[in-house]
């Protein structure tokens, strides 16, 4: 880190060639990875970044640098490298900086840098035993904890100094079984903005393990998954998957700003079915992805992006807001210094419903349950997105029935919102990581289960029968 | 900035280690794109990572750091021994003596990051002028940009071994979209070499357009089983993932879909498939993240499993020699192949066509990551590509699925193409493959 004299210095040698906009990134990061497999520690991982990412903007330009010489004399040259590209008169010049510590919004208990390795390895032991002993057709097992501890000091010509810090863990589940040629995997993720007491209080790791092996033992005995069209039913959590593709992607202002999303424009527009409101928040505690402020310095938000269909808002970071007349709405990410931050989503939820889960169900005279996801992509130019099923049944007659392995379904956002004709009490949030132009980020992905009244299935079963 | 290896290798001896090494990797790299003829986004990055890795006790301990100083060599080894001391595997690690023999080859060339760039903002403002100027339907040249990189990657171990190897690239990509009526489609192009001089705007510009243009009118097909021309780069999402059935421990951890198939025949005779990380192209890599020499070999031999892939620990336990595809970062290396290329066959894609009364010649499979089990083989993904009808290519298709196993779609090849294409984003040459009978599912 720097101090706050040597980041106005550096901010303000940025000025001269006409950046209306200086800023300076700086992260310092220690992330701890441990696997078992096999009821041993198969592995481990330390790794130590640090490194600073300047950005300076002049009106619809941004130029950005990064470089590992955190030191006043590196971060000057870079800056005023950076600055040659802007050949205009000075318009700004920065007097002072405050410097602010960001407001905790995940309290950590038990901070990773007082948690002794031997108690992770553990609590990864404790549920690889189960799913190891649970079926002889489980041919691996491999349990994952990584956690991450960072300060970040943001100093722009905001006139803020910002200096933030936090801690992330994520536990990783994977179950492999195989029976007469056959392989299937399970996974879980449950993840967290917190300390290792948000695993030890609210992940039961035996029952996760039991639940996964389950889940991964049935999906071998399942049959392959007819294609065609049909109702399709989403579970609740990490079901949360289809919104973030079909819809969070494309409110992003990356896209919006330069009009090149399909929901371009149409703010106070009918986008969705009347029953569906959503929300991306930034500020939920402890929430996987969480943060104090945003990787521009904003403070997150909860932001309403569509509420009884109608679209509210867009995901907005103060770069791409030019272009849109805003300023940023806390969704401004980036993986690390390494990557130029732009609008992201932090966690994103469709918003509970009134059907309780069973009603749907019964509800549906024939269709696809597909109770969890593996994840998705989309083309937030053309709206068209898939996702692939990790757990699915086929439901006949209002009743769920038997399971189906290889389900895709894909679909356009514009179009899947409309169709979106149930929605349930049941609002769950999953984990996941999300890969766009500024790297990875942890996501959540949340929603209660809902119905599609007709969507494309992929499979390799045949017709529906 | 430079870590001291004296004192680093000092250190860990002094600290019981049996034996050290660390990769430094030194990347360089300029990048523009612009937006609507106006610079967009300008960045100049110079990046440092440096991996060092430690055997204490029989453990492989590792730590990967992007900024070294003088404190350096205690933190690194402090850290190794912590990685290493909660290590309970039994399998044996190896830090790499080196090889009998390495085929060193300089394929890079000097990169002047100095250059002019506005010489290259010329050259994105060009392209996107004549995109727009190519067809009216042609609506938003989203982005354009031009990046050029080069890197040094260097290997040092305790035993005095050294190993270094330089590269450099220049890339042109674009993203464009084209509408008609209310339809949009995107479409995209990107140019890679080590030597600038090969690229041509016209050529650039013409594939990017035709790539957006030709999907206009899409429409899904019949849910059925329809004979299938997949083009290279489906062929190369494909293979690359059947390639990493070939990892030995995913052999060894009965987890892969050719356990106990090498030397046996799994797939159609028509499919050979080589890796050459010593072809003189962007991907040359003369040794693997372990040190060990790479080398040209079969993965396939004309549907035989010619080879499984293995580390200098999975080599180990299988009493093997390493077959110089340990890559990876960490104390664990997994098994990664370098330039692969898919053996081309005589005829030409259009031939392949002309047989086909009524079939489906695929573009694009997305959704890789989600719809692919990649243990299984199985796979369901969303696709999109054109009819074939009478011998030719008809209307495009989109919202389409294509679901079957790998092992099925390369058993069932009717005929290879002779139209062998380097698909950057899988480091692979590949030609068009006619398999028999796919399901896709439309409407």
């Amino acid at each position: 880190m720097i101090s706050k004299n040597q980041a106005l210095c550096i901010l303000n040698s940025g000025l001269p060639t006409g950046a209306d906009y200086a800023e300076i990134y700086i992260e310092e990061k220690d992330t701890f990875t441990v696997v078992v497999e096999n009821g041993k520690v198969e592995n481990s991982a330390i790794s130590r970044s640090y490194g600073a990412g300047i950005r300076l903007l002049n009106k619809l330009q941004s130029v950005y640098g990064y470089t590992n010489e955190v030191n006043e004399k590196s971060l000057t040259k870079l800056i005023q490298n950076l600055a040659n590209s802007f050949h205009e008169k000075q318009c700004i010049f920065l007097d002072k900086l405050v410097t602010k510590t960001a407001k905790n919004l995940s309290v950590v208990k038990q901070s990773y840098l007082n948690t002794d390795d031997n108690i992770i390895i553990n609590f990864l032991k404790k549920g690889e035993k189960v799913m190891r002993e649970f079926d002889k057709r489980i041919v691996r097992t491999q349990f994952t904890f990584s956690y991450s501890i960072s300060k970040v000091q943001i100093a722009s010509t905001k006139g803020i100094n910002f200096l933030d810090q936090k801690e992330r863990g994520r536990c990783g589940i994977m179950c492999v079984a195989a029976d007469q040629g056959k392989i299937e995997t399970g996974f879980e993720g449950p993840g967290a903005s917190a300390g290792f007491e948000y695993f030890l209080n609210n992940v039961d790791i035996e029952a996760l393990a039991k639940k996964t092996a389950e889940k991964t033992i049935m999906m071998l005995e399942a049959k392959e998954c007819p294609s065609g069209k049909m109702p399709v039913i989403i579970g609740n959590g990490f079901g949360g998957t289809l919104f973030h593709e079909a819809c969070g992607h494309p409110l992003e202002a990356s896209m919006v700003s330069k009009n090149l999303s399909v929901f371009s424009g149409k703010v106070g527009q009918q986008i969705a079915s009347p029953i569906l409101s959503a929300i991306d928040d930034g500020t939920i505690p402890n929430g996987w992805g969480s943060n104090n402020i945003d990787d521009e310095g904003n403070k997150t938000e909860k932001t309403l992006l569509i509420e009884n269909g109608i679209l509210k808002d867009y995901l907005i970071d103060d770069f791409n807001g030019r272009r849109m007349g805003r300023k940023g709405n806390g969704a401004c990410r980036r993986q690390s210094y390494k990557y130029e931050p732009t609008s992201r989503m932090s966690n994103t939820y469709i918003c509970a419903g009134k059907s309780t889960p069973e009603e749907i169900i019964k509800a549906t005279k024939f269709g696809l349950y597909a109770k969890s996801l593996a994840g998705g992509q989309v083309n937030p130019v053309t709206g068209e997105f898939n996702f692939g099923c990790s757990e699915a049944y086929l439901v006949r007659d209002g009743k769920i029935c038997e399971p189906v392995r290889g389900a895709s379904v894909i679909g356009t956002g514009p179009d899947i919102l409309m169709k979106i004709d149930m929605i349930g009490n049941d609002l769950l949030r999953g984990q996941g990581m999300c890969g766009a132009a500024s790297g990875f980020i942890p996501v959540d992905c949340g929603q209660p289960t809902i119905r599609v009244s007709e969507m494309t299935v992929g499979g390799n079963g045949g017709e529906i029968k | 900035m430079k870590l001291n290896e004296k004192k680093f290798f000092e250190l860990a001896k002094a600290n019981g280690f049996e034996s050290a090494d660390y990769a430094l990797n030194e990347s360089s790299s300029l990048s523009v794109s612009i937006f609507h003829g106006e610079v967009d986004s300008l960045t100049n990055n110079n990046s440092f990572s440096l991996v060092a890795r430690g055997i204490y006790k029989g453990k492989m301990g590792s730590i990967s750091v992007d900024h070294v100083d003088k404190d350096s060599p205690e933190f690194l080894v402090k850290e190794i021994k912590r990685a290493a001391q909660i290590i309970e595997n039994d399998d044996p690690v190896f830090i790499f003596k080196g090889s009998e023999k390495y085929h060193k080859k300089n394929v890079s060339k000097n990169v002047d990051f100095s250059e002019n760039i506005q010489e290259k903002v010329g050259i994105l403002k060009e392209i996107e002028k004549k995109l727009l100027a190519y067809d009216k339907r042609i609506n938003e040249v989203m982005s354009v940009g031009f990046e050029s990189s080069s890197n040094a990657y260097k290997k040092t171990n305790s035993y005095g071994l050294k190993l270094s190897q330089k590269m450099n690239s220049y890339t042109y990509y674009v993203q464009l979209s084209a509408k008609q009526g209310e339809e949009i489609r995107t479409g995209f192009e990107v140019f890679a070499s080590f030597d600038e001089n090969e690229f041509n705007i016209d050529d650039f510009v013409k594939k990017a357009a035709t790539n957006a243009l030709e999907k206009l009118g899409s429409v899904q097909c019949s849910s059925k089983k329809y004979p299938v021309v997949l083009n290279p780069e489906c062929v190369a999402a494909l293979i690359s993932t059947l390639i990493g059935s070939l990892d030995a421990e995913e052999i060894q951890k009965h987890t892969s879909l050719l356990e106990g198939k090498l030397n046996q025949q799994v797939l159609s005779k028509k499919l050979t498939v080589i890796e050459n990380p010593l072809a003189k192209n962007l991907f040359f890599r003369y040794f693997d993240d372990e040190g060990v020499a790479t080398n040209k070999k079969y993965l396939f031999k004309k549907g035989v499993v010619s080879t499984y892939l293995y580390t200098l620990q999975t080599a180990a336990k299988d009493k093997v020699s390493p077959t110089g595809n340990g890559y990876g970062s960490g104390s664990k290396a997994h098994a990664d192949v370098g330039y692969v290329e898919v053996k081309g066959g005589k005829k030409s894609e259009e031939e392949i066509i002309s047989e086909i009364k009524e079939g489906v010649y695929l573009t694009e499979l997305t959704g890789l990551h989600a719809g692919m089990n990649a243990q299984s083989g199985n796979f369901s993904l969303q696709c999109a590509g054109f009819m074939i009808r009478d011998g030719k290519k008809c209307e495009p298709l989109a919202l389409i699925t294509v679901a079957d196993n790998l092992l099925n779609v390369f058993n069932n090849i009717k005929c290879v193409a002779n139209n062998n294409k380097l698909v950057i984003f899988n480091q692979m040459s590949c030609p068009s493959i006619y398999i028999k009978k796919m399901a896709i599912s439309g409407k």
